[in-house]
C-alpha cells in the first residue's frame, strides 16, 4: 500500500523546489570535487549547469520511453513506469556528469524488468541495444549494484496503472457514465506523458491515476466531478478535497507543459558532457580500464594500499582538464 | 624405574619394593620413610638445598625426573596469578606474548635463573592486575566445581553398573549350582533312565543359556553429549506438569492509515456488482486457486490509497 511504502516515506517530495535543490546540490558537488583547479568562469563553460543537466535528462527520458516501446518481447507498462522511477530517483542524488545517462538508462530498465518480474535474460535484453552488445551487458551488470545502492534498495514502485484499473472498475460500478472503456485511450496517453514530468516524485500514484482519468473524461466531454466529490470524497471533508483538486490541477498542468527539448541544444550539451564527464566512470576511458584491471589485480594482492586510489583520482582530473 | 633410589637413605626400589619417592616444591626427592623421619614435626628443611618445607606439601613423585615435578609445582603457583584468558586480550599476538612471558618466568624459576628478579616481576604483575586475577580466580573456581560435579556423577554411575554386573554374575552362579543339585536329586530318586534324565537336563540348561546370552548391558543414563536421560527423573517425580500460558488468540493486525477513502470490503465487492466489471476467472484458473475478487479488491485499494496524500 502506498501510504506505508518507502516510496511515500523517502521518494515523494514536497514540491518542485525540493527536487531542484537536490539536483543543484549534486551538480555543484560534482563541480567542486572535479573542478578545483579551474577558475570560476572557465568552470561554468566546462561543466554542465543544472539547467543543462535537466535538459539532457529530459532527452534521455524520451530515449527511455522509445527504448521501452521498441523492446522485444513487448514490455508491460509497469516495467516502464518502474524504470522511469528508478531513472529519476538516481539522478536526484547523482550528477549526469558522474554517470552517463545512457548507461544508467539501460541499467534502470534492466533492473525494472527484474523487479516487475518481466523475465528477460541479459542476453535477450542487450539484443535490443544497438552497437557492441557485450560491452553493453558489461556496463549494465557493472552498474546494477551501484544503481540499487543509490536507490537505497527501495525497489518496490507503486505505479499509477493499477489504480487506474481500480478507478475504472469503481466508475463502472458506481457511476452512470456511458462506456467508460472509451477513456482508456486518453488515460494511456496521459500516463505516458506523466512519466516525462516529475509528477511521480511529488504525488501519490492514485492521485496521478485520478488525474489521468479526469483528463481523459474531459477530453471525451464527460464530467466526472460529481464522482469525485460525491463518491470518493463524500466522507472526507472539504480540506482534503481541496488538496486533491490542487494536486490534479498541478499534475495536469505539468503534463501539458511537457515538450521535447530542442535537438540542437541537446547535441551541444552532449558534446560538452563528453569532455567534462567523470572519466573514472567512462568505460571507454583509459582510467576506467586501468581501474578495472587494478580491481582485478587487487583480488590477487589483498594488500594494495588505498593510496593508489587517491592518486588515481587526481590523475584522472588532470587528464580531464588537459583534454 | 628400578634404579630409583632415595638420595638420603640410599634405599632402592629393588631393596624395598614398596619404596615411594616424594617431592616437595624444591624438586628434591625423598623416600616416604625419610619424610616421616625428617618431618616429624610437620616442617623442616630439605636435606639437599636447605629450603624450608612443609610436610603437607609432599606428594608422590610421578615423573622420573624430579625437575619436572618442581616445574609442575612452580607452574601451578605461577598460573594461580597468571590466570588471564584469551578473551582478556585484544589481539592474539598480545595473548601469545603473555603466554611467552609465563613460560619465561617458569623456566627461570625452575632453573634458578635470576630468581629474585623474577619474583619481583611476579609481585609487580600481581599488584598491577589484582582485580582481574581475583575475577578470573572466581571464574575458574566455578568451572572447577562444575567439573567435579560431573566427575562425581560419572563415578556413581560406574559403581552402580559394577554392582549390577556383580549381582547378575552371582545370580548366574547360584542358578548353575541349583541346576546341578536338581540333576543329582533327579538321578538319585527318579525311576526313569539315567540317560533320559541327563538329556532333558542338558536341553533345559542349553535353552536357559540361550536366554542368558545377552550380557548384562550396563545401563546407559546419558547421551553421548553428556546430557542425562530424563527417565530417571520421571521415575522419581510422577509427572512434570508443563506450565502453559494463556492460549494463543489471533488478533487481526491493525489496518494502517490508508491515507484515502475506505475501499469496499471483500463482501461488498461480491454483493455490489464490482465483479461484473472484472474478467471472471476461467475454469483452469479456478483450479489453480485464482479468483477474481482479490485482484479486484487490490485494484480498488490501490486506487483509493494515497488520495488524501498531501506534501
Amino acid at each position: 500500500m502506498f501510504s506505508t511504502s518507502s516510496q511515500r516515506k523517502f521518494w515523494t517530495f514536497g514540491d518542485e523546489n525540493e527536487l531542484v535543490c537536490l539536483r543543484e546540490k549534486h551538480n555543484l558537488q560534482f563541480i567542486l570535487k572535479h573542478g578545483v583547479h579551474i577558475d570560476e568562469y572557465q568552470r561554468y563553460n566546462f561543466f554542465l549547469t543544472p539547467d543543462e543537466e535537466r535538459l539532457l535528462l529530459k532527452q534521455y527520458e524520451l530515449h527511455l520511453k522509445e527504448f521501452c516501446k521498441r523492446f522485444n518481447p513487448p514490455m508491460p507498462k509497469g516495467v516502464v513506469g518502474t524504470a522511469f522511477h528508478y531513472f529519476k530517483r538516481f539522478y536526484l542524488y547523482n550528477s549526469s556528469m558522474d554517470y552517463h545517462p545512457k548507461e544508467i538508462l539501460a541499467t534502470c530498465v534492466y533492473l525494472a524488468c527484474k523487479v516487475e518480474e518481466f523475465n528477460v535474460s541479459i542476453g535477450q535484453f542487450v539484443a535490443n541495444i544497438k552497437g557492441d552488445r557485450e560491452k553493453a551487458s558489461d556496463i549494465i551488470l557493472n552498474n546494477e549494484l551501484l544503481l540499487m545502492q543509490q536507490l537505497n534498495y527501495h525497489l518496490t514502485i507503486h505505479n499509477p496503472f493499477r489504480p487506474v484499473e481500480g478507478f475504472l472498475i469503481d466508475i463502472k460500478t458506481r457511476c452512470t457514465l456511458a462506456n467508460p472503456e472509451r477513456l482508456r485511450g486518453g488515460i494511456d496517453e496521459f500516463l505516458e506523458k506523466v512519466f516525462l514530468t516529475d509528477a511521480c516524485l511529488l504525488y501519490a500514484p492514485s492521485q496521478i491515476a485520478l488525474a489521468a482519468v479526469l483528463h481523459a473524461a474531459s477530453k471525451e466531454q464527460e464530467n466526472l466531478d460529481s464522482y469525485v466529490t460525491e463518491m470518493l470524497f463524500r466522507d472526507a471533508g472539504p480540506d482534503k478535497l481541496a488538496i486533491l483538486i490542487e494536486a490534479v490541477r498541478k499534475i495536469r498542468s505539468m503534463v501539458k507543459m511537457v515538450e521535447s527539448p530542442a535537438r540542437e541544444r541537446v547535441r551541444i550539451i552532449e558534446k560538452k558532457l563528453d569532455r567534462c564527464r567523470n572519466q573514472e566512470n567512462n568505460p571507454d576511458s583509459e582510467i576506467y580500464k586501468r581501474r578495472m584491471r587494478e580491481a582485478l589485480d587487487e583480488d590477487d594482492l589483498p594488500y594494495t594500499s588505498s593510496n593508489n586510489r587517491m592518486s588515481l583520482d587526481t590523475s584522472g582530473i588532470s587528464q580531464v582538464s588537459n583534454s | 624405574m628400578d634404579d630409583q633410589a632415595c638420595p638420603r637413605c640410599k634405599t632402592t626400589k629393588y631393596r624395598n619394593p614398596s619404596l615411594k619417592l616424594m617431592v616437595n616444591v624444591c624438586g628434591h626427592a625423598l623416600c616416604e620413610s625419610c619424610v616421616d623421619l625428617l618431618f616429624l614435626k610437620g616442617s623442616g628443611s630439605c636435606p639437599d638445598c636447605n629450603v624450608p618445607l612443609r610436610r603437607s606439601n609432599f606428594r608422590v613423585q610421578l615423573f622420573e625426573d624430579p625437575m619436572v615435578e618442581k616445574e609442575i609445582d612452580i607452574r601451578k603457583r605461577v598460573l594461580k596469578d597468571y590466570n588471564k584468558k584469551e578473551e582478556d586480550f585484544a589481539t592474539l599476538r598480545e595473548y601469545n606474548d603473555y603466554l611467552e612471558e609465563i613460560e619465561t618466568i617458569i623456566y627461570n624459576l625452575t632453573n634458578n635463573i635470576d630468581v629474585v628478579g623474577t619474583n619481583k616481576r611476579i609481585e609487580q604483575y600481581k599488584k598491577d592486575n589484582k582485580e582481574l586475577i581475583m575475577k578470573n580466580k572466581a571464574k575458574i573456581g566455578r568451572e572447577e566445581i562444575e567439573l567435579e560435579e560431573i566427575l562425581e556423577i560419572e563415578k556413581q554411575m560406574e559403581e552402580l553398573r559394577r554392582a549390577e554386573i556383580a549381582r547378575m554374575e552371582q545370580e548366574a552362579k547360584k542358578q548353575k549350582i541349583r541346576e546341578k543339585e536338581a540333576l543329582i536329586d533327579e538321578l538319585m530318586f527318579a525311576e526313569g533312565d539315567a540317560k533320559d534324565i541327563l538329556n532333558t537336563f542338558a536341553q533345559t540348561v542349553a535353552s536357559n543359556k540361550q536366554e542368558e546370552v545377552l550380557p548384562p548391558v550396563p545401563k546407559i543414563t546419558q547421551f553421548s553429549t553428556g546430557v542425562k536421560f530424563t527417565t530417571r527423573g520421571l521415575e522419581q517425580t510422577p509427572m512434570v506438569t508443563i506450565e502453559e500460558g494463556p492460549l494463543y488468540r489471533y488478533e487481526a493486525p491493525p489496518v494502517p492509515d490508508r491515507c484515502g477513502p475506505d475501499p469496499p470490503s471483500l463482501h461488498e465487492i461480491m454483493t455490489q456488482g464490482y465483479l461484473r466489471h472484472v474478467k471472471a476467472e476461467t475454469e483452469t484458473e479456478k483450479a489453480g486457486g485464482y479468483s477474481s475478487q482479490l485482484p479486484c479488491l487490490r485494484a480498488l485499494q490501490d486506487a483509493l490509497a494515497g488520495l488524501y496524500h498531501a506534501s
